[in-house]
């Protein structure tokens, strides 16, 4: 057993470390985010030219040959930030399925420019009726002419705005919530009968609802097989929580930490605020959730790089106490902060909404629960 | 003698309370007659003059009060008869409050009428009554409340903005800052605690004085808040010229005439009338989020969390009764008054939550042109504002600490 960083990680950790510390004060980060396309061009180079996208793709096909934990090491750094830059769509979601299902030649087309950072993809899946259930696609892509032509609507696609191409999630058999049957396709974003509406979404990115209106692709399109897409998506959607929750733990661990240092400075009632136990007891709850989270976070991710099927249900724990105990720590950050901690002035509240949205994404607190009782 | 009423509505479950002369011992949850009468009295009066398609809200708005008037009183009802309330019962009370939850009523801001007036009715001279007091009906000024300081949050008695006596005597010249003065942007009026002498303990030497926002000396700057609005601002007075006959009472004991206000925001903050809407709302939107063959209301863990929090609401509200009885009859509410700001505001947070959670993917989507539900469109930012419900008016924890001290007795706590 050993949970000690390699040396080559322990160099990234620090390195993102410092250009979180460099580049992500608060005034900067509303500033980019307010700003089209929501993130930095230049930023989004650096991590590029850093090898940071290129950590978690294989080394035949270029990259690094990381894992997961790799990425958990950037996410934790991106999460003391609240980095804009979509790394989350790019490399997780979208270079998820490529590197994991994607024919050499699409992978050759898309992965060398994903790791420039010349490239944007994104995954489209969730749909309006679909909640959490990622099972439950009704967009349908039918055979026609040696091609496919899909049809549907998908809801809250992130990076859709900057992507040059999205994978969607398609039924091509099956009813709708049947885990056989579903396809995936990636599809040029600029294709006839692509529409999409965008919009900010709570913690300063965007997202966007897309429609697909006869939108024909070829059969080279298909990643992965017909029908068997599910598996493909279910991995994807755990390394997407595995990442989600590092960027959680990141954010847990500043709002905990400017908590304390807030109250050591804030006198009410002729005492600092820490003086009071009642609060210093609900900053040691916020630590112990922090901890807890990370611990977890830490099990799952070995667990999914040891074996991801039996890691599945340990994934699911995770994301539960992640939503759960992040927005314990989110709320009691603001409480504790007072009137302050419910502005747009102190950064807190930015991290809150954060980890409000991640706890909406890919399953909330009580679906994991319940997949992980069901178990 | 202490009797309990009630009645179950379409959907809402109404109690209120009632005093009567029975020569019975036993509690009933029945409306008596003469408090139907009324109930269907409000009900008629609120559909009669319902805003109609095309009307001008501000136009519709003032006459809604002026008719209000004229039913005796309605367009201020917690006043007292002497200063042309109604004069109701406390059981009226309590079914005009859960009338107007329900109802389409023109809003109303608590500045003036509920929060100064009751000041200037028991602490101001006839002279200010009469001159302040009519606008306030007619609700010609606004009025906003500058309590709150950067360095005095919970702790308000701590407040450091200071008001100076001129040489000639006639004015108070105000130098300092407020912070979370709610609508100070649009406000025509500031209520204000000032800092007068700074020798004694911190609630000594605090005076009350009325000013007009728009003059020299004073600067107004919005907060915007996690919701994304601008509701709170920060006010900067920089030499404001007061006369001296816009104090009210007397000159240091400014707080002891807010304190009482205080308790009686503390109270009112608590919103079970509308909470109870709220809820009704929070289900018809769970229902239609379909899940499966069913919706998320059979969903069993949001079920639960819905059942907890209508448990909780039941409950805090007949506490909120109970209080309002034990008021009515001795004058000073019950020590269960103590814990229905802490209550009734966390139900408030809770009721936010789960509509973020009913919201599901779209809870993250921001803004009106997002995409969602109706219901998840501005449910995200409501919770994050809805964040300052155990802030303001006193910190959740600043109302454990009086409830500590007051009622079980125990000497330890902050709010010394």
């Amino acid at each position: 057993m050993n949970f000690e960083l390699s040396e080559e990680q322990k160099m990234i950790q620090q390195s993102v470390e410092r250009f979180v510390q460099e580049n992500y004060d608060l005034t900067n980060r509303v500033k980019i985010s307010s700003e089209d396309p929501g993130y930095s061009k230049e930023y989004w180079g650096s991590m590029a030219d850093l090898g940071w996208l290129g950590l978690a793709f294989d080394e035949e096909d270029g990259g690094f040959g990381g894992n997961q934990i790799d990425t958990l090491v950037l996410m934790e750094q991106f999460g003391k930030g609240l980095v804009l830059e979509p790394f989350l769509a790019n490399i997780v979601l979208g270079g998820g399925i490529i590197k994991r299902a994607a024919s050499p030649a699409i992978k050759e087309s898309i992965i060398p420019s994903l790791m420039e950072g010349k490239l944007q993809i994104t995954l489209a899946y969730a749909e309006e009726q679909s909640r959490f259930d990622i099972e439950d696609v009704a967009t349908a892509a039918r055979e026609e002419d040696g091609g496919f032509i899909i049809n549907g609507k998908k809801s809250m696609v992130l990076n859709a705005e900057s992507a040059d191409k999205i994978i969607v999630v398609t039924r091509t058999s099956g009813s709708q919530v049947d885990e056989n049957g579903i396809s995936l396709f990636i599809v040029d974003a600029s294709s006839e009968g692509v529409e999409k509406q965008n919009f900010p979404t709570v913690d300063g990115l965007r997202a966007s609802e897309i429609t697909f209106e006869d939108v024909k692709v070829s059969s080279e399109a298909l990643v992965g097989e017909k029908d068997k897409g599910f598996k493909i998506l279910q991995a994807v959607v755990n390394d997407a929580i595995l990442a989600l929750s590092a960027e959680a733990v990141g954010a847990m661990e500043v709002l905990y930490k400017d908590t304390v240092e807030y109250t050591q400075q804030r006198e009410q009632f002729d005492h600092a605020l820490s003086d009071f136990q009642v609060l210093q007891h609900r900053m040691v709850d916020m630590f112990m959730e922090y901890e807890q989270c990370k611990s977890l976070l830490f099990r799952a991710t070995l667990e999914t790089v040891e074996d991801p099927d039996l890691a599945q249900r340990t994934v699911h724990a995770l994301k539960h106490l992640i939503g759960k105990s992040g927005i314990f720590v989110g709320e009691s950050a603001v409480q504790l902060h007072g009137g302050m901690g419910v502005t747009e002035e102190l950064r807190i509240g930015h991290f809150f909404k954060r980890l409000l949205v991640i706890d909406s994404q890919f399953g909330n607190a009580d679906f994991h629960l319940d997949k992980f009782t069901n178990l | 003698m202490l009797y309990f009423a009630g009645l179950r509505s379409k959907k809402i479950l109404i109690f209120t309370f009632i005093f009567t002369n029975f020569n019975t011992k036993n509690m009933h949850i029945n409306l008596s007659s003469d408090d139907l009468a009324f109930r269907d009295d409000v009900r008629s009066f609120f559909e009669e003059n319902k805003i109609k398609a095309g009307e001008d809200y501000f136009s519709w708005r003032l006459g809604w009060f002026e008719k209000a008037r004229e039913k005796g009183g309605w367009d201020v009802p917690k006043w007292p008869e002497k200063f042309g309330g109604p004069g109701w019962t406390p059981t009226q009370h309590y079914i005009w409050e859960q009338e107007t939850a329900k109802a389409n009523i023109p809003f109303d801001l608590p500045f003036g009428l509920g929060m100064l007036a009751p000041i200037l009715m028991n602490y101001g001279n006839e002279e200010q009554q009469k001159r302040f007091m009519p606008d306030i009906r007619d609700r010609k000024v606004n009025w906003c409340q500058g309590y709150s300081e950067p360095g005095a949050g919970s702790d308000l008695a701590n407040l450091k903005t200071k008001a100076v006596l001129s040489e000639d005597g006639k004015h108070y010249i105000v130098n300092g800052s407020k912070i979370w003065t709610t609508l100070a942007h649009v406000a025509d009026w500031i209520f204000c605690l000032t800092r007068t002498d700074d020798s004694g303990i911190k609630q000594q030497g605090i005076t009350f004085l009325l000013f007009p926002m728009k003059q020299e000396g004073i600067e107004v700057k919005p907060i915007i808040t996690l919701g994304g609005s601008h509701t709170v601002n920060t006010v900067h007075f920089t030499d404001v010229k007061v006369p001296v006959e816009n104090m009210i009472g007397e000159e240091g004991k400014g707080w002891t005439y807010a304190k009482g206000l205080l308790e009686h925001e503390r109270t009112g903050l608590a919103g079970l009338s509308k909470s109870l809407v709220e809820l009704e709302q929070l289900k018809d939107n769970a229902r239609s989020v379909q899940r499966g063959n069913g919706n998320l209301m059979d969903d069993s863990s949001y079920k639960s969390k819905v059942g907890e929090l209508e448990i909780d609401l039941l409950a805090t509200e007949f506490t909120e009764l109970r209080s309002l009885a034990s008021a009515a009859a001795g004058g000073e509410p019950g020590p269960e008054s103590s814990i229905l700001k802490l209550k009734g505001t966390e139900i408030k947070q809770r009721i936010a939550k789960l509509t973020v959670e009913a919201s599901g993917i779209y809870s993250s989507a921001w803004g009106d042109k997002s995409a969602g539900p109706a219901f998840a469109k501005g449910g995200t930012a409501g919770y994050l504002n809805s964040r300052y419900f155990t802030i303001y008016g006193g910190a959740s924890e600043v109302q454990k600490d009086i409830v500590a001290k007051k009622v079980l007795g125990l000497t330890k706590g902050s709010s010394k």
